[in-house]
């Protein structure tokens, strides 16, 4: 099977630890399309999500790295395992690419058409987005399956933004769906879904966060063994959930969302 | 307040600077005359130029700068509370010697004369600041309010359009808002004057409904029938509730199975019917809120329903866009590129009450970051008519009401605050705890 890798960047850790899931299947990319890491939409995009300081403090950690500040060797931890062959971290694309031989091509829009061109012939039978632009239709018709993502809730119920934070709030058992994407946002058919083993005991949200993450590369690869072997079939989503998408969260609720996770401090005190 | 009123409509609505359909029966001149005066409002006053200036650079700015993708929303370090305060203060310093409160305050020409039907439906705003927040002050002004429109009414029982002082018309919707004033003012004071008045109006609007549940003729604005009557229908169902009068809740409950016939299965809302004028998201939020606190009032399940749809229409394009477009064509198509910022306010006073009513948190949480956006843009310095100011558009040279703060804004605002403020209370205190962990 020739699968294509989508990334937000080519400093993607997720990406990277999707990459090798794959290869260690037996699954070598054909391929990997980044988005530029420098690019101001990318740039603004970061600015949304950790905000102004975020990236300020991310910059000057990057630039002047210090004991103190410096990063973790894997930003996500739940990924260590699947980043790490013998005593070497892969932290991103170009690693895993030079170790399994597959290009990477960089661009700063996933739809535009050098990118669909450079996707067209690479040819593939599935690509792996990762991250990176909202997909247009030329870019989803060109594999020949489909273009897979794992999204961060169950589907149909919860789609969009910020999903395991509503996924909480409306009781909605937290887990991945692994599905094939289209033009609307995560309304593509389903191929299959997958809770999360004590989701609510998570440190904080964004431990939940990275460990939906390393979870949902851990099943897409038993995905993309089942298409290999054509025992799975994806399944359209019921138009009455249509109304279901959810948007980035505001602080409050997002406060709400935290009091429903079982911290360990607040398990100890129960047991106790 | 709508802003168009029956014969000065071109007094309070700024687009009245270049208005489509205006002709040669008298409007274009009084138009003139008015644009010239704002414009000659600078050289009589031009200490009102820096902020002027500021208010121009700093909407440039922000319209350049700001933030559209999907993965933020504005935030601002003011709490509620310090902007619900410079909200209520700008209300307050708007309250004119007669009593009643200006419509605006232009940036080029200062404060307007007393705004009958903004000076009514403030009134509720003020008692309910004045019980969150335990101000005489607040209290003083709607009391202040009450009795300026108790000097106004008709003897017909109506209330007049227009600016104070222009030559007297009873209007239908006028009437509408201020019965909602004088409905509060009869709850928090038992004074039988004010609940005198207040069946007054209402009879005389019960009088004037047509066989259809609409209401339009002489006292209608363009004489034609309006969705965003809806306003009024509302107001009637209070009265009913107030003085246990039935008569009211069937007037009520006959237009707003009107306003609900024109609800498109798309989400749209048909009638608004303002010729001359687009659909300013003030005048479909107007039906909104309308149909739905009339639906909460008389029980009407399907008129919650039926608001829902819009509603959810409105919310995803404030998700994905950051803010509402000022107006709109039909089925929400082509939105115009400024923002009205009391439409906004009203939005998420609508968004606020779905909550309540069906306890979708897809509404709580767009109206958080609604209130968050609107808290970012009232200016916290400058002198009295600028500080605590909702701007009619953002920005301030957008098409609805062009260089003013607006007093209907700034009520709608409060409203939007003190709404979020109480839900957002009974959210922590009540609602999560009786829930089960997720997992």
């Amino acid at each position: 099977m020739r699968i294509v890798i989508l990334s937000s960047s080519l400093y993607s850790e997720t990406a990277s630890a999707a990459a090798l899931r794959i290869a260690e299947l037996g699954y070598i990319p054909v391929g990997a399309v980044a988005l530029r890491t420098l690019d101001h939409r990318t740039l603004l995009r970061k600015v949304g999500q950790w905000g102004t300081r975020g990236v300020t403090k991310y910059g000057r950690n990057q630039l002047f790295p210090s004991r103190k500040n410096r990063f973790p060797v894997v930003n996500n931890p739940y990924l260590e395992p699947l980043l790490k062959r013998g005593d070497r971290v892969f932290r991103n694309l170009r690693e895993v690419a030079a170790l399994h031989a597959f290009p990477t091509v960089v661009c700063s829009d996933q739809n535009a058409s050098s990118s669909t061109a450079q996707l067209k012939a690479w040819s593939p039978d599935l690509i792996l987005f990762t991250g990176g632009n909202i997909l247009r239709k030329p870019v989803l018709d060109v594999p020949r399956l489909g273009v897979l993502n794992v999204h961060l809730a169950s589907l149909p119920e919860i789609r969009g933004m910020s999903s395991p934070e509503w996924s909480l709030l409306q009781n909605v058992p937290v887990g991945i769906t692994i599905h094939y994407m289209d033009t609307g946002i995560d309304t593509g058919p389903i191929l299959q879904k997958y809770e999360l083993p004590d989701a609510a005991r998570s440190e904080s949200l964004s431990d939940l966060r990275n460990r939906l993450i390393a979870f949902g590369i851990e099943k897409v690869g038993e995905v993309v063994v089942a298409l290999d072997r054509g025992v799975v079939s994806a399944i359209p989503q019921p138009h009455d959930h249509k109304d279901n998408q959810f948007f980035v969260i505001h602080e409050f609720l997002k406060a709400r969302a935290v009091e429903r996770l079982v911290t360990p401090h607040q398990s100890a005190r129960r047991f106790e | 307040m709508r802003s168009v009123d029956h014969c000065t409509q071109s007094d309070v609505n700024g687009s009245s600077i270049r208005p489509r359909g205006a002709n040669a029966n008298g409007t274009m001149p009084r138009m003139l005359a008015k644009a010239l005066k704002e414009a000659t409002g600078l050289l009589r006053a031009p200490q009102r130029v820096p902020p002027l200036v500021q208010r121009l650079v700093s909407d440039k700015i922000r319209i350049t700068f700001e933030q559209k993708h999907l993965y933020s929303y504005s935030t601002s370090k003011r709490c509620s509370v310090e902007t619900l305060d410079a909200l209520l203060r700008w209300i307050v310093q708007a309250q004119r010697p007669d009593g009643g409160i200006a419509a605006y305050y232009s940036l080029l020409s200062g404060y307007s004369e007393s705004y009958p039907e903004v000076t009514g439906y403030i009134v509720p705003t003020l008692y309910e600041f004045a019980r969150l927040c335990g101000s005489h002050e607040a209290v003083d002004v709607a009391e202040q309010a009450t009795l300026w429109l108790l000097s106004l009414q008709m003897p017909s029982g109506a209330f007049p359009a227009g600016l104070h002082g222009s030559e007297p018309h009873p209007s239908i919707f006028n009437t509408g808002q201020i019965l909602q004033g004088l409905v509060r003012a009869y709850v928090e004071t038992k004074r039988p004057e004010i609940m005198e008045a207040a069946l007054a109006a209402g009879d005389w609007l019960v009088g004037e409904q047509q066989p259809d549940g609409s209401w339009s003729g002489p006292g209608a604005y363009q004489h034609a029938p309006h969705t965003y009557y809806s306003m009024v229908a509302w107001a009637l169902a209070e009265l009913s509730q107030c003085a246990n009068e039935q008569k009211y809740a069937v007037a009520a409950e006959r237009n707003l199975d009107w306003v609900l016939s024109h609800f498109r299965t798309s989400g749209w809302v048909d009638g608004i019917n303002l010729r001359a004028h687009p659909n300013y998201l003030h005048f479909i939020a107007y039906v909104l809120q309308g149909a739905l606190e009339c639906g909460i009032l008389l029980r009407r399940s399907d008129a919650i329903d039926a608001v829902g749809r819009p509603a959810l229409i409105l919310l995803r394009k404030f998700e994905t866009n950051k803010h509402l477009p000022g107006a709109f064509e039909a089925d929400f198509k082509n939105g115009h590129r400024f923002t009205c910022l009391t439409g906004n306010a009203q939005m998420s006073c609508v968004w606020l009450r779905l909550f309540e009513m069906t306890q979708g948190l897809r509404y709580l949480n767009a109206a958080l970051k609604m209130n968050e956006m609107l808290k970012g843009m009232i200016p916290s310095r400058g002198a009295q008519g600028i500080l605590g100011g909702v701007s009619g558009s953002c920005p301030v040279w957008g098409r609805y009401q062009p260089f003013r703060n607006i007093s209907w804004g700034c009520k709608f605002f409060a409203d939007a605050l003190m709404l979020e403020q109480r839900l957002t209370e009974s959210f922590v205190t009540s609602k999560l705890k009786a829930l089960p962990c997720a997992s």
